[in-house]
């Protein structure tokens, strides 16, 4: 079992180190993809064992529990519709092979997040997958990709810095309490006698210093230059799957902080930065002239729902944040997925510009408003559940008013989304050429956002697994 | 006591008188060979006090009685600062307290009526360096006044005798860093109080870069013996006064003949090194434009200030 | 080592460690920024060698050496050579005055005070008496990231903030576990590393490292 633990780190780190010294045209292609579905199946393959009652670890730094294990399927799923997707026409030359390598160490580095037990080794992996993406924002290599990217870097470390700060003094706590540990199931069930004042600033630091990296008001700047001027397939890993890691590692945070604190503090926080979050999104969403730009706002959006969710608590809120994360993951890495061809095709992704494309484009109008109305949240697609049942658990367990200004917010964002997704699909047909997509391309969209279309209402391992993930954190307090 | 501390304070005037004119001189001295000039000899300032003192004043039309009595107050005040400060011995009179405050407060007596003479012929280039003095003024007063404060804290009292005592029986905290820290805030200060380089030069001659000798252009013969001499004594009294804060030893606790001896001795010592160091790096600095200095002074003061936390942070530990 | 040496030790250092940060923010020059950080890296690693020779720490001790190649050496070196690659000398639009700057940094050191309150109160002693010093840092950092508008100066703010996260880390515990300060020491090297390179591109492509040229990207 604590083989298996290592195969998505093994592999990433393998396909990384032969794609960057062998560099063949094959490696470069299909070196990310093959990846994506190692850490899938054994996203899928933990999942299992975990619903069959055991909990693999490997070492004392990495350990499996349900919410790890779903988490390590949804940067599996997400990174294989991001990569697959992302893939070069038939024809075409591959990527370069440094975006090869950092592509696949960014899922690596993804990868040993969720698993981490250690909060130090969790936190070296959110480093990591700055320092991975760092040169794959500028890959463009253009000036805006350059200011994005500098943003980005100085950002994010600066962010991931505090949130170390948060955690050295943690871990002062538990040299304080007598048994130095920075484990999550040591913290958690150690019943340590951790000093209540010293660790509020240490929760507070590091929630604020992961809250960087997710994208959450007021340290959200960095995001929409990032995630609109890398290339589309990494926007899309970065929105639909690096934003949910740093949100994994504040839920894990929280459970730390929640049993010694009580709810108050990080409730406080992130209704704050939830709320906060929307309100930025919501008021700039109506001004945002590129495509890209405006899933990066979309993005926020769902990081500041997410973040009240967390703030909420309680197994419902809990597993539907989680289901939220599935469900925002793949549809926003389809939208990017779509938008990169549309860039591709067109040749711009200015708002203005692009028209008639169901009419002039339907192979990529068609995935594109379908994956819109995902993740607008409209039914059947699993984020209206987990929406709903977000809003329903925010009234059952107090926080009514937030939920309230947070619907309003939600309603102003789908405006926003739709009169733009109206704009760029629907109008008169433009003089020009339509060429006709390559066959198999639209595969990995479909399977996207088919399942989307479907989790929401399967039976079977998908809700269990969330409520066992839901009952680890919860169970935590 | 009182006795003995008037004998110790009319020691401390006398010395200083005699020495504050050596001390400049020696410090026009030490420029002058370090820039390789022949120099006119240590003896040259008190050459120049005789010389001035014969001559009769001539004050411009216009000025008053301020120009005759601010020299006087200038001289006074700084004669007080020289009785207020540890220079030979730690003695104290009883009523007259040397609180630290008291020191600053006498200090500013005198920067007062320096100012007001500058002010009182009514000319621009005397007005222009008032100004400039009494800003300098401004931002220098609290520097001084929290990193002596910042020396007090281990010993728990803001007399200057204290302090200097404290330090002579605890050797270690000469050296702690607190100390340092507020030694240089507080050498930083005294340059600017004093009117050194590179807040002011004193041997400049271009009117519009001048500080301390604008204020003393309109005046002439006795008047001007005063303010010179007062300004000595002032440079003297602050060097003595960092001198015995960084190297108490040599500072006499009794009024007997051979301590005082001692101290006056250890004085010229402190005297001779700090006024040599100031000097030869005078050689070295450019003049700051006046709207830097308020960062410079400004820097001080923080350095001052986070003395003042770090010895609370010692003191609790 | 006797309890009295290393108080007045840590003391030292701690007083170096806060007397170069002042400088930092004083001084506007690129060139001693480096120079400051590297005199700070050295007496961060003395800091780290006290605490691991007074509790008999070997590791503690191979720590101050890596501390001591990294942040003392490896990291200045770095930055150093992306300024010469920039070509500035100095920060010249600051969005603060210098003596804004050093009067915010007076009240940044009393907020450090008083955030480390608890941390004092719960563990007494010399070492947690100085965590105040490595806030103090993290804070300035801060304000030299937030005011200064050269990418390099940005640098200089990363830096002097992870130094006092470092020194805080030491400060209350004695350093992190092994395998995280090694994780966190390569994290913070291939990040100077990346901004080195990207101040490159910058220089090529800007003709300069000045942020205020980066303002295509807005709403």
């Amino acid at each position: 079992m604590g083989v298996l633990v290592l195969v998505p780190l093994t592999v990433c780190l393998a396909l990384a180190a032969l794609t960057a010294f062998l560099r063949t045209p094959a490696l470069c292609r299909f070196s990310g993809l093959v990846a994506a579905a190692t850490v899938l199946a054994s996203g899928v393959a933990l999942s299992a064992a975990v619903l069959a009652g055991s909990i693999p670890t490997a070492g004392s730094l990495l350990r499996v529990d349900a919410l790890s294990a779903f988490m390590l399927g949804v940067v599996g799923a997400v990174g294989l519709t991001a990569t697959w997707g992302g893939l070069p026409v038939a024809g075409a030359p591959a990527h370069d092979w440094m975006y090869s390598t950092l592509v696949t160490l960014f899922l690596g580095a993804m990868s040993l997040a969720v698993l981490a037990d250690n909060l130090g080794v969790l936190w070296i992996a959110v480093e990591a997958t700055t320092i991975a993406t760092a040169f794959l924002v500028g890959h463009n290599r253009t000036r805006r990709s350059l200011e994005a990217a500098w943003k980005y870097v100085v950002l994010g470390s600066v962010g991931v810095a505090i949130a170390f700060l948060g955690l050295v003094l943690l871990y002062a706590a538990t040299v304080a309490a007598g048994r130095p540990t920075l484990s999550w199931i040591a913290l958690t069930q150690g019943h340590l006698a951790l000093d209540p004042s010293l660790l509020k600033v240490a929760g507070a630091l590091a929630v604020l210093g992961f809250a960087t990296k997710a994208g959450l008001a007021p340290m959200h700047s960095w995001l929409p230059d990032a995630h609109s001027q890398a290339p589309a397939p990494v926007s899309g890993l970065m929105s639909g799957v690096l934003l949910s890691v740093a949100f994994y590692a504040i839920l894990r945070v929280q459970a730390v902080v929640d049993p010694v604190l009580g709810a108050g503090l990080m409730r406080g926080l992130l209704v704050a930065a939830g709320l906060l979050s929307l309100t930025v999104a919501a008021a700039l969403i109506i001004r945002q002239r590129d495509l890209k730009r405006m899933l990066a706002y979309s993005s926020i959006e769902h990081m500041g729902l997410l973040a009240l969710a967390a703030a909420i608590g309680g197994t419902l809120a809990i597993a539907a944040a989680l289901l939220h994360v599935l469900g925002h993951g793949l549809a926003k890495s389809s939208l990017f997925v779509v938008s990169g061809r549309i860039l591709a095709a067109e040749g711009t992704t200015q708002i203005a510009d692009l028209r008639g494309l169901l009419t002039r484009r339907p192979v990529m109008a068609v995935p594109y408003l379908v994956g819109m109305a995902a993740l607008l949240g409209l039914p059947p697609f699993s984020l209206f559940f987990s929406e709903v049942a977000i809003v329903v658990a925010g009234f059952q367990r107090g926080l009514g008013w937030a939920m309230a200004v947070a619907v309003g917010l939600v309603l102003v964002l789908f405006a926003g989304l739709a009169r733009h997704s109206a704009s760029i699909a629907l109008g008169p047909a433009s003089p020009g050429l339509a060429e006709p997509d390559p066959p198999g391309r639209s595969a990995p969209l479909v399977l996207a956002l088919g399942s989307l279309a479907v989790i929401g209402f399967t039976a079977g391992p998908l809700p269990l697994l969330l409520s066992q993930a839901a009952a680890v954190l919860v169970g935590a307090r | 006591m009182n006795t003995r501390a008037l004998v110790l304070a009319a020691v401390q005037v006398i010395v200083m008188a005699v020495l504050s004119p050596l001390l400049v001189g020696l410090m026009r001295q030490v420029r002058a060979r370090m820039e390789g000039r022949a120099g006119a000899g240590v003896l040259q300032p008190a050459r120049d006090l005789r010389k001035l003192f014969a001559k009769e004043p001539l004050r411009a039309e216009g000025t008053s009685w301020v120009m005759s009595v601010g020299p006087v107050v200038l001289v006074a005040s700084s004669a007080l600062v020289c009785v207020l400060v540890p220079l030979v011995g730690t003695i104290t009179f009883p009523l007259v307290p040397d609180d630290l405050f008291v020191m600053v407060s006498v200090l500013l007596l005198g920067t007062v009526a320096l100012a007001l003479v500058g002010l009182d012929a009514g000319s621009a280039f005397g007005g222009m360096g008032s100004s400039r003095h009494m800003t300098i003024a401004a931002l220098v007063e609290p520097t001084v006044l929290v990193s002596v404060y910042a020396l007090s804290i281990p010993v728990g009292s803001s007399s200057l005798s204290a302090i200097v005592h404290g330090r002579l029986v605890h050797p270690s905290s000469v050296v702690a860093p607190v100390s340092l820290l507020a030694l240089v805030a507080l050498f930083v200060a005294v340059v600017a109080e004093t009117g050194r380089m590179p807040v002011d030069n004193p041997s400049t001659h271009l009117e519009l870069t001048m500080i301390h000798e604008a204020m003393v252009l309109e005046s002439s013969g006795r008047d001007l013996a005063w303010l010179e001499l007062g300004s000595w004594l002032r440079l003297g009294a602050l060097l003595g006064l960092v001198g015995s804060l960084l190297a108490p030893w040599g500072i006499a606790s009794s009024v007997t003949p051979l301590s005082l001896l001692i101290g006056v001795l250890a004085l010229v010592a402190k005297l001779v090194v700090l006024g040599s160091a100031l000097a030869a790096g005078e050689v070295f600095l450019a003049k700051l434009r006046l709207f830097r200095v308020p960062e410079l002074l400004a820097g001080s003061f923080v350095l001052a200030f986070l003395a003042v936390t770090a010895s609370y942070l010692v003191v609790q530990a | 080592m006797s309890a009295n040496l290393f108080d007045q030790l840590i003391g030292l250092s701690a007083g170096v460690l806060l007397l170069t940060s002042v400088l930092l923010v004083w001084k506007r020059s690129l060139v001693a920024a480096a120079r400051l950080l590297a005199a700070q890296g050295v007496a961060l690693a003395s800091l780290v060698a006290v605490i691991g020779v007074f509790d008999h720490d070997r590791q503690l001790v191979a720590v101050a050496g890596l501390v001591l190649v990294l942040k003392g050496l490896v990291l200045p070196w770095v930055l150093d050579r992306s300024r010469i690659r920039t070509g500035a000398v100095r920060e010249e639009t600051p969005l603060m005055n210098t003596t804004a700057a050093l009067l915010a940094l007076s009240l940044l050191t009393m907020l450090a005070y008083l955030v480390s309150q608890p941390l004092r109160v719960l563990a007494p002693g010399p070492t947690t008496a100085a965590v105040p010093v490595g806030i103090s840092l993290v804070l300035y950092g801060f304000l030299l990231l937030t005011t200064r508008r050269h990418a390099i100066s940005q640098l200089v703010g990363f830096l002097l903030l992870d130094n006092g996260i470092a020194a805080v880390a030491f400060l209350t515990s004695g350093g992190v576990p092994f395998v995280v300060e090694l994780g966190a020491s390569l994290d913070v090297l291939l990040v100077v590393l990346i901004l080195r390179v990207l101040t490159s591109r910058m220089t090529v492509k800007f003709g300069g490292a000045d942020l205020d040229d980066l303002t295509d990207l807005r709403d």
